[in-house]
């Protein structure tokens, strides 16, 4: 029999999701805004078609660099 | 807190003018007035005078069994004169002792009437009930007893739900004492019982979740949202959050930026990346490192900025998941570096490659545990194609190798 392991203290972690201070602020009781007029701003700020096919960034340049220095030494 | 000396005579005519207004307040209907009358937190210089004359004339309850008009409200309003009282003297478990008794009595009241004009007022002691709760707990603890208020707040929010929740004028009120509910659940760690409060709002017929006011609904989107996320749910997260986001008050960016710390994770898993802009606008760029891995294929980076939330499990576990993401792109990126050099041969990935691109980012993996990563890649159908084991190469389809996410969570 393997020797009993000290328990993994993975019970605690969920229970630290709620413990952050994101409670949201009250908004007062007879307060009004226009919906989604402003809002939209804040909704048009995503990109889904940022996976391209350009690997001209530094970071690609290096990688592709180290990749062929590597193939060359061999 | 020493106020000028107060006459005893002052000192009763206030406490006749507060009797006559609450009465005025309800043979009227007028909430508003019922709202100032309720608002014990506030500090308002109404209240105050009359905590004051509540300290000199200790007898209050006399003034008011002296006549029928104020006596037929004493439940409500002997208990709220306590709940003032002990509230101006800083005994703030006495207060919310007090003040839920006085709350209590009032929904009686409600209950019975009825129209649903005194709405409001009910929504002021409900988040009275919250707050005077959460400083009792506050002052329990200080002294070393447990605190248990915040707890009780929530059992007596749930039978003024009771009250709101059924047919008629006064369900609109529902979705507000339901927000009060996930405030304290979540601060209690007792998220569990949302479900019974979400049940009762999403699968009623008789009630269509648009005619609820637009602050609690945004507020509901943002905690049922976060309720998602835990539960991994993504895309049903996406929706919720993206309605509070698109509906939230403009002018409340706190509330915009808490959304967004739980929508970005979110989108991310389902592919879809923040601007920039929009990271530096609500000073998330807490996110930036974790974007810029995800466009880069960098798991380095990635790993560093993971560290960084650790502590905020919260998001935590949503943003671990985007590693497998970052391996499609950097194994896009070689597959790319290939296409330049040799198109027939680029479909062809040899192991070695990837390790070798992974020890460029410091990270030691053997061509067994990268090959185990890329049979998980193909898995969850990030990578179409197939595995030649014998000579170590990652076989890619000629269509579409790299399947894009847009939208769709990552197959589990």
């Amino acid at each position: 029999m393997a020797t009993e392991q000290p328990k993994p203290a993975t019970v605690d972690v969920k229970m630290d999701l709620f413990e952050d201070d994101d409670e949201f602020e009250e908004f007062d009781i007879d307060q009004e805004w226009e919906s989604k007029k402003e809002g939209k701003e804040a909704t048009q700020q995503w990109e889904d078609d940022w996976d391209d096919d350009d690997v001209n960034d530094d970071f690609s340049l290096q990688l592709k660099r180290e990749l062929e220095s590597n193939t060359e030494k061999k | 807190m020493a106020s000028a000396y107060l006459s005893m005579g002052e000192a009763h005519r206030r406490i006749t003018d507060f009797l006559n207004r609450f009465s005025d307040a309800v043979s009227s209907q007028d909430a508003k007035s019922l709202c100032l009358i309720f608002s014990i937190s506030s500090n308002s210089s109404f209240l105050l005078s009359l905590s004051d004359a509540l300290i000199t004339f200790q007898d209050a309850s006399r003034v008011m069994r002296q006549t029928d008009r104020y006596s037929q409200y004493a439940d409500i309003l002997l208990p709220l004169f306590r709940a003032l009282h002990s509230y101006r003297l800083k005994n703030l478990v006495e207060s919310y002792q007090a003040f839920e008794k006085a709350a209590n009595a009032f929904t009686q009241e409600f209950r019975n009437w009825e129209s649903a004009w005194a709405l409001e007022a009910l929504y002021v002691i409900a988040y009275e009930t919250r707050i005077l709760a959460e400083r009792a707990d506050r002052e329990l603890a200080s002294n070393g007893k447990t605190p248990e208020k915040l707890k009780g707040a929530g059992s007596f929010l749930m039978k003024v739900f009771g009250v709101l929740a059924g047919k008629g004028s006064k369900r609109v009120g529902a979705l507000y004492v339901t927000c009060q509910l996930f405030k304290i659940y979540f601060k209690l760690g007792t998220v569990h019982l949302c479900k019974s409060v979400t049940r009762s709002i999403e699968t009623a017929r008789i009630f269509d979740f648009e005619e609820f006011p637009l602050r609690d609904k945004v507020t509901y989107m943002y905690y049922t949202g976060r309720l998602e996320v835990y539960n991994e749910n993504f895309s049903a997260a996406d929706h919720k959050l993206s309605y509070a986001l698109s509906h939230c008050n403009p002018r409340k960016e706190r509330n915009i930026r808490m959304i967004l710390k739980y929508l970005i994770p979110v989108k991310l898993s389902i592919g879809i990346l923040p601007k920039t802009s929009l990271l530096e606008k609500y000073n998330l760029t807490e996110y930036n490192n974790i974007v810029l891995a995800l466009r880069r294929g960098d798991l380095r980076l990635l790993q560093g900025a993971l560290q960084e939330h650790e502590d905020q499990s919260g998001v935590y576990l949503v943003l671990e998941k985007l590693e497998l993401q970052v391996y499609q792109r950097l194994l896009k990126k070689i597959y790319i570096f290939q296409k330049q050099k040799d198109p027939n041969k680029a479909h062809q990935i040899k192991l070695d490659l990837i390790v070798r691109a992974l020890k460029w980012l410091e990270i030691d993996m053997d061509v067994d545990e990268v090959e185990c990563v890329m049979s998980i890649l193909i898995y969850k159908n990030l990578i179409k194609g197939y595995f030649a084991h014998k000579s170590k190469v990652v076989v890619l389809s000629k269509q579409d190798p790299f399947p894009r996410l847009t939208g769709k969570a990552i197959n589990s």
